[in-house]
């Protein structure tokens, strides 16, 4: 059963799957203690084997507790179990360079799950935020040698946290752990600045799952940094069109602005349109009060049907034209 | 003068529907054509009575105004202030010509990363990097919002390539 759950652990989950599996873990392991006071060795080897998959919120706190079961076991405990209470503290400073306490892994273990229940309520942040309170404030229960152990384990996570993602090694290989593989893991949990930084990068890559929706053609491409390059291209191919557009229109501009004649009339047209943004433009005309030239119909007009505006737009043409050719302007349609 | 109207009626004609994001925490709405169009149809209007070209002057010189009139154009049309990069374009087009632009307060968020970011610049030009210097405004962002404004900048950039293009196949002689 347990090594299930250490299997499980290799896979790569977010950390709100992480975080509801260490309560699940958290009730089988209360379940297990509550259980079996006889078979202490092999309880507390399996609860070894467990500390190499548990996060950091677990392993830093309760060594009271694992004090209290120490204390309950008894002879049990100190007859054929090799890290016994004196054995520990030994343990613990063997251990403080390397990145591992097993003590403190069978502490959180052991611990009750209380502190767990609200965590799978909240949010995912703010659980991992409580944890880690939880564990300034636990710090100050332990005794002095772990938290020397404790503190000097801590800068060595700050260091690695960002190194390396891999999967976690069994626990039973306590002093050859890979330095790098175990502190990630638990890394990525406690750090407030790597939270804060995991956070930030998460949002980064959803606005650019966003992004890759709107630029065509970048699902084909993975990773960031073909992404942006798909995207970049994309603004800059965009950017050309609207200069060679804007060049096209200068070529063919010597036409309109002849025809462009009153100036004060366009004006007042263009400040009516724009009074009503989202209607059909077809909607203001007839408030326009035009006619300066005087020619042409409005009255035909359907404001509320975009199809009705093809039929006057006839009538404007033929009238305009008939307008406009007085001025030979050679402009056409 | 009526041939803006004509062109007027083939815009809504072409109307398209508002792009709703699919994503509800980014709010990248464009408005529709209508507006794109009409703003720039403004503009140059004001180019054209601005400058009479009786004798017309090089094509490049009136290409580079009417560029920069689309932009100031797209700009506006796109929701004036209530975006960095529009803010940020008209403000670099009132300095061209002289005039200062004072837009509503907004909050700034000044990030330690960013001024990290000045103070090293032994790094790479990376992909981000060139993305700051093709979105307008991009110097002082951070990169969420990055990302943001370049989503919202392309959507209005295709949008007024629409406008332009409509245009020209409405001008061009057949």
């Amino acid at each position: 059963m347990l090594e299930g759950l250490v299997c499980q652990e290799s896979l790569d989950m977010s950390v709100l799957e992480r975080l509801k599996w260490l309560q699940q873990q958290q009730h089988q392991l209360q379940h297990v203690v509550s259980q079996s006071s006889n078979n202490s060795p092999e309880l507390l080897q399996q609860i070894l084997q467990l500390h190499g998959s548990n996060n950091d919120e677990l392993l830093q706190g309760g060594f009271s507790q694992f004090q209290m079961i120490g204390s309950g076991f008894g002879p049990n405990y100190n007859m054929g179990y090799v890290p016994s209470h004196e054995a520990m503290d030994g343990c613990i400073s063997r251990t403080s360079s390397c990145q591992m306490d097993p003590v403190d892994a069978m502490d959180v273990l052991l611990k009750n799950g209380e502190e767990d229940k609200p965590i799978s309520l909240k949010n995912k942040r703010k659980a991992e935020v409580k944890t880690r309170e939880e564990e300034k404030t636990e710090k100050k229960i332990k005794v002095e040698a772990e938290t020397e152990s404790s503190m000097k384990g801590k800068p060595n996570m700050r260091n690695t946290e960002a190194s390396s993602k891999e999967t976690l090694k069994e626990v039973s290989e306590i002093p050859k752990l890979d330095y790098i593989h175990v502190r990630a893991r638990r890394g990525q949990a406690t750090d407030r600045h790597s939270l804060a930084e995991r956070a930030r990068r998460e949002k980064i890559s959803k606005k650019m799952k966003y992004l890759q929706d709107i630029v065509p053609g970048c699902n084909k491409v993975t990773g960031k940094a073909g992404m942006l390059d798909e995207i970049i291209n994309y603004v800059q191919c965009l950017q050309r069109q609207v200069e060679f557009l804007s060049m096209k229109l200068a070529v063919l501009n010597p036409e309109l602005e002849l025809a462009m004649e009153d100036a004060s009339v366009k004006q007042a047209y263009f400040t009516n349109v724009v009074g009503s943004s989202k209607h059909s433009i077809m909607v203001d005309v007839p408030l326009f009060p035009l006619d300066q030239q005087g020619s042409l119909d409005l009255s035909a007009i359907n404001p509320n049907q975009a199809t009705s505006i093809e039929a006057p737009s006839a009538s404007w043409e033929t009238q305009s034209q008939s307008h406009y050719n007085t001025s030979s302007l050679g402009f056409q349609y | 003068m009526s041939f803006i109207k004509v062109l007027i009626l083939k815009f809504s004609s072409l109307r398209t529907q508002t792009m709703a994001s699919s994503d509800k925490t980014i709010n990248t709405d464009v408005p529709e054509k209508d507006v794109f169009a009409i703003h720039f149809l403004q503009s140059l209007s004001n180019l054209t009575t601005q400058n009479p070209f009786n004798s017309p002057d090089t094509t490049n010189y009136r290409a580079r105004k009417i560029k920069k009139a689309a932009y100031v154009s797209m700009a506006k049309a796109a929701g004036g202030s209530s975006r960095l990069w529009s803010r940020a374009l008209l403000g670099r087009a009132a300095k061209e010509n002289n005039k200062i632009v004072r837009f509503a307060r907004r909050k700034r968020k000044v990030t330690w990363k960013i001024s990290s970011k000045r103070r090293s610049d032994q790094r790479a030009p990376e992909a981000t990097d060139r993305l700051r210097n093709l979105v307008p405004g991009g110097g002082t962002m951070e990169t969420s919002k990055l990302m943001e404004e370049t989503a919202h900048y392309i959507k209005c950039l295709s949008m007024q390539v629409k406008v332009m293009q409509c245009l020209v196949d409405g001008l061009s002689p057949k």
